[in-house]
């Protein structure tokens, strides 16, 4: 018993050294913090290497969206790495844990690494920061959420990213109203997921809808994993709706769709950019797709290297990941490590990577852009950040990468503008 | 009753029970009260030992999850009423220590046992059900129970917060010992190792009532409900009556598990109190051990901590990425889950008593000895 | 009227859906007594299967069902015969227990294998549809219909006259004087997990069919149909058919009525609906519709 344990622990042992070995392999020594005016040493920090948290859902059904997300960041830091690292020179090395998107395992993975890393680049999933923010403002750390609730905006412990959802549906309103045939008078719709995620959908199309004077005609919640929608497809039918906004996950969309398909239900669909597969584009459904769904989204197509920020990203996914295939989550999992970048290069500048210097650095890092990706983000103090307020338009084209093209590039309507982000009130 | 095969006339070479009292003794024989000194010892000193967060809250959770499956175990275990039900009660618990040790900043104490009565009143009054249905029937109906009570919570939004949860602010105070920042003469500890001793110090507790209770009448009057209840009903026990009581019982005690789950997380919501949770519940007592009060903290410290400990070896494995970006066949995480389904099947095979038949054998073994075959 | 009858179709080929799994649950528990936990696992499995055979290895759609019925068979049998059969005698919730622990063990391997995208199944039926009247009928359901009728009818004949399938009856009813009459008992618990595990096979490509194609959730359908099998009565076949075609016609009705009937109880109505149902419906028989009560003696 003891024998095979010690064994396990010394093959482990050698594991480990093993995976240090190939991480820290260039860069020649380090180790002594003492350069004068170098950031000395701190948990999460040797002098040379900065680990940085991944605590994402790694198995388990929302894996689907958890390990494209660290294949972004991945990819990111591959690259980062290549180019030196942080200010050309400290490399970073991803610790991945998985919280199979349960609060008790995030609370655990947290406790976990907490003590091994400098910040976390990506924590997933709404009720899981929300659990972990606590133990984030006790131990002064920072984190970047991976998801786009308008909560976070206003939380000095949590770096976000991106549009918040509410502003893609302001947008979506908007784009409906002026450009897509729309008027104040059109019955328009919600079909959402119940929960988190689509109720901040919901919110803004509220929001956008109350500033515009069109009433919601009708709002279809429904829950995850729901077998048939043909009974929601058919209240929609008979609310008349001319609109419906989606707020869905794309094997829920695509049932949704299919009934929809079917019974031929003639409305205009808007789809938030999470519904979306590139797998829509080329089946059965495309012909009505086609015809039907627009989805809001951020930044520009897949595949459009006119866009600086994606001609980057693509280059880069063919050096660090060329099996990849395009995917929504996976841009956001890339915008995730190129903030982190930017704040820790902020501490670096300020001559301190400890938890307490990163944490400081927050405050004082100013407009990051992300290079036509996301909108620019204008980071700073909790109380005076300012996120993108810009959302882009995608229609159904089977032609294109992620088989959408973009219809209206990065706008913002005036509702976006007005909208006012809280913190969360729970 | 034990041990009576080797008596042989003269003074027995150990300590024989000889009556029933003796039997019913809690910490009977010299080795059981060892057992418990190291036990008592081990629960004061870990966390000065121990500093690491990540330990520390894996047990904890463990520690919490014990406490209900305490709970589950009377009711399954000693009266026979399987329920899928646990993460309801469990996830009322939560929400009534949100409300009564958060909003209304109420002590201690008082949240607690505020939980554990509306655990005690909502499994009375679910206990009926227990008095027509049997078996798995009554599994699937309280399974029913999980699924409205998701309902409830993501409707509730003024108690629960609706779809995005609730904080919980509730205060771990008793007395002049606050656990959330404990401060004994003069050392500070941290919240991870306050929590540690009173999480592990209410898990005592449940199990010393738990266990009072089943050596008690009403839980004499259980097994034998458990065991066939038209017989029970003959010798004179009101079958319907324990039922009601095991489930108003074993609620409050999940209650209290999940007041304590809400206040140690600091938050709460509706995702968490559901099927996987009610199923997790029944792998730790069927794991620990059916009908064994120490087998249900062993089975919560096994399915708690186990997949913890893989964690730390499957790296050794080789063909295993390390992560999402790694060269390998099979991520570690995904491995983990089968290794953890794998053990769990390979463990029941080779006993289906669970941890606590081990337990058994291992002290047959010893009171045997010699003729331990 | 149109719509009634549109949301009614649905309800039915979804029950038919829930049945076939609920079917699978009570043949199972028949022969062993076991609740069979893992059958969500056995569902997303055949469905992968089904997966690998259609696209890629391009066989035709009828065909792969056919081979992924039967590999899923294969799987069931093989644990059966390899972990289970060591548990006979043993305590019936150290078996449930290892067939959760053979769920734990499943879900990891099907994303191992197959990984966590969305797939789409190549199927004739998709979104095809048959227009009749103003009902739009989607082959897909019809499909899942007719299947679940053929199996059902398939299961009269084959219970009611094959050697297996009176032995099986025989063992159900009584273990040991079926083991006294020389029926191999360890051939009818094999014989059991394998037909339990080809009709989840079934049961999920039906369902992978559709247009919302295949991804590791699949299985929780599995879940859904727990009150599908009580409502009927754990061990009545025919209960399961009943118990299934109840649940999906009610899930169905509430869901498009959310709006004009059910509001004042909350979203999601239709989620609870089955097991509200499922709960009144036993406190009037609590062995189901169709269920034997059991005989209690002393």
């Amino acid at each position: 018993m003891t024998r095979g344990h010690r064994l396990v622990a010394a093959l482990a042992t050698l594991a480990v050294a093993f995976v240090a070995g190939c991480g820290g392999a260039s860069g020649g020594g380090g180790g002594g913090a003492g350069t004068p005016g170098a950031p000395g040493a701190a948990p999460g920090f040797d002098g040379s290497t900065i680990k940085l948290g991944v605590v994402s859902a790694l198995s388990g059904p929302v894996a689907v969206i958890g390990k494209e997300i660290t294949a972004g960041n991945k990819v990111w830091f591959d690259h980062l790495n290549a180019q030196g690292g942080v200010a050309g020179r400290y490399r970073v090395e991803l610790v991945q844990e998985d919280h199979q998107y349960k609060t008790d395992l995030a609370v655990q993975r947290y406790n976990k690494i907490k003590g091994d890393v400098l910040a976390f680049t990506q924590l997933l999933g709404t009720p899981n920061t929300l659990a972990v923010l606590p133990l984030l403002k006790a131990d002064g750390m920072v984190a970047a959420p991976a998801s786009y609730d308008a909560f976070w905006v206003r939380e000095p412990n949590l770096l976000p990213i991106g549009a918040p959802y509410q502003v893609q549906a302001i947008n979506a309103l908007d784009y409906y109203l002026t450009e897509d045939g729309g008027s104040p008078g059109s019955v328009v719709c919600s079909m959402i997921q119940d929960d988190v995620y689509g109720e901040a959908g919901q919110a803004g199309l509220d929001f956008a809808a109350q500033r515009r004077g069109v009433r919601i005609a009708n709002t279809q919640r429904f829950k995850v994993n729901t077998t048939d929608y043909t009974g929601q497809i058919q209240a929609l039918t008979r609310a008349g709706c001319e609109m419906v906004f989606l707020v869905a996950a794309p094997s829920d969309a695509g049932r949704i769709w299919g009934a929809a398909a079917q019974t031929q239900f003639p409305g205009r669909w808007i789809g938030q950019s999470p519904t979306w597969i590139d797998e829509f584009a080329n089946s059965p459904l495309t012909p009505y797709l086609r015809d039907r769904v627009l989805i809001v989204g951020e930044g520009t197509e897949w595949g459009d290297t006119g866009v600086p920020g994606m001609r980057d990203m693509l280059e880069r996914i063919q050096r660090y990941a060329p099996q990849h295939q395009p995917d929504y989550f996976f841009t956001a999992g890339y915008n995730q490590g190129r903030v982190m970048t930017a704040l820790l290069e902020k501490a670096v500048e300020r001559g301190d990577l400890s938890r307490a210097g990163v944490l400081a650095a927050s405050r004082e890092l100013g407009t990051v852009s992300f290079d036509g990706l996301s909108g620019d983000y204008r980071y700073g103090p909790a109380e005076t950040r300012e996120p993108p307020r810009t959302s882009t338009i995608f229609s159904v084209d089977p032609s294109k990468p992620f088989g959408l093209a973009t219809r209206k590039y990065n706008f913002s309507s005036p509702d976006a503008q007005a909208y006012v982000f809280q913190k969360a009130n729970l | 009753m034990k041990a009576a095969g080797t008596v042989s006339g003269g003074r027995p070479h150990r300590n024989l029970t000889r009556r029933y009292e003796q039997d019913l003794r809690l910490f009977g024989s010299p080795w059981s009260r060892a057992g418990l000194a190291g036990l008592l010892l081990t629960y004061l000193t870990l966390p000065t030992v121990l500093h690491d967060d990540f330990w520390l809250s894996v047990l904890i959770y463990a520690g919490i999850t014990s406490i209900g499956a305490i709970g589950l175990n009377l009711l399954t275990g000693f009266c026979g009423q399987v329920s899928l039900g646990h993460a309801f009660f469990v996830g009322a618990g939560a929400y009534c220590a949100s409300v009564v040790g958060g909003d209304l900043g109420l002590p201690l104490p008082l949240w607690l046992l505020a939980a554990a009565a509306l655990g005690a009143l909502v499994g009375g009054l679910i206990g009926p059900f227990a008095l027509r249905l049997r078996g798995l029937y009554l599994a699937i109906v309280t399974l029913g129970l999980v699924f409205i009570g998701e309902h409830l919570w993501r409707n509730l939004d003024g108690v629960t917060g609706g779809n995005s949860g609730t904080s919980v602010t509730a205060a771990a105070v008793l007395g002049p010992l606050d656990f959330d920042a404990l401060n004994l003469g003069g050392e500070q500890y941290s919240r991870n190792q306050g929590w540690f001793w009173l999480v592990w110090s209410l898990v005592l507790v449940t199990a010393l009532l738990a266990k009072n209770l089943v050596r008690t009448r009403p839980g004499r009057a259980m097994q034998a409900v458990r065991d066939r209840d038209l017989a029970a009903e003959v010798i004179g026990v009101s079958a319907g009556r324990y039922k009601v009581g095991a489930f108003a019982v074993s609620s409050a005690i999940a209650a209290v598990g999940g007041g304590l789950f809400g206040t140690y997380q600091q938050f709460v919501s509706p995702d968490e109190w559901g099927l996987i949770l009610s199923v997790q519940y029944i792998a730790v007592i069927i794991v620990g051990g059916l009908g064994t009060v120490f087998g249900s903290i062993l089975g919560a410290l096994f399915v708690g901590a186990l997949p913890a400990l893989i964690d730390r070896y499957s790296h050794a494995i080789p063909g295993v990425s390390a992560g999402v970006g790694g060269d390998g066949v099979i991520t570690v995480f995904a491995l983990n889950q089968m290794i953890f389904g794998l053990l769990i099947v390979g463990f029941l095979v080779f006993e289906p008593r669970g941890l606590a038949g081990i337990w058994l054998r291992i002290k047959a073994y010893f009171t045997g000895w010699p003729f331990s075959y | 009227m149109t719509a009634l009858l549109q949301n009614v179709f649905a309800g039915l080929a979804l029950g038919a859906t829930y049945a076939l799994v609920a079917l699978g649950f009570v043949i199972i528990y028949k022969a062993t007594g076991v609740l069979n936990f893992a059958q969500g696992g056995l569902l997303a499995l055949g469905s992968y299967l089904g997966y690998t055979f259609t696209n890629s290895l391009a066989v035709a759609f009828g065909i792969a069902i056919v081979l992924a019925c039967a590999s899923a068979a294969l799987v069931g049998a093989a644990f059966q015969r390899v972990v289970l059969t060591r548990m006979v005698g043993q305590p019936v919730f150290a078996v449930v227990m290892i067939t959760i622990g053979l769920l734990f063990v499943l879900d990891p391997l099907v994303t191992a294998i197959w990984g966590f995208d969305n797939l789409q199944l190549a199927n004739p039926w998709n979104i095809q549809r048959v227009v009749a009247g103003e009902l739009v009928l989607g082959v897909r359901d019809l499909w899942s219909i007719g299947l679940t009728a053929t199996v059902v009818a398939a299961f009269f004949v084959f219970f009611r006259y094959s050697r297996l399938g009176v032995a099986m009856r025989a063992t159900a009813f009584d273990p040991e004087a079926a083991l006294a009459q020389g029926i191999s008992a360890r051939r009818v618990f094999a014989v059991s997990w394998a037909i339990s595990s080809a009709l989840a096979a079934l049961a999920g490509i039906t369902l992978a069919a559709g247009p919302g194609g295949l991804s590791p959730a699949i299985g929780l359908i599995a879940l859904t149909a727990f009150p599908a099998m009580i409502l009927g009565g754990l061990d009545s076949p025919a209960g399961a058919v009943l118990g299934g075609l109840i649940v999906g016609l009610a899930e169905a009705l509430t869901r498009g009525y959310q709006d004009q009937l059910f509001s004042w109880a909350g979203e999601n109505v239709s989620v609870i609906v089955p097991y509200v149902i499922m709960v009144l419906i036993l406190l009037v028989r609590p062995y189901g519709l169709l269920g034997t009560a059991e005989v209690r003696r002393i």
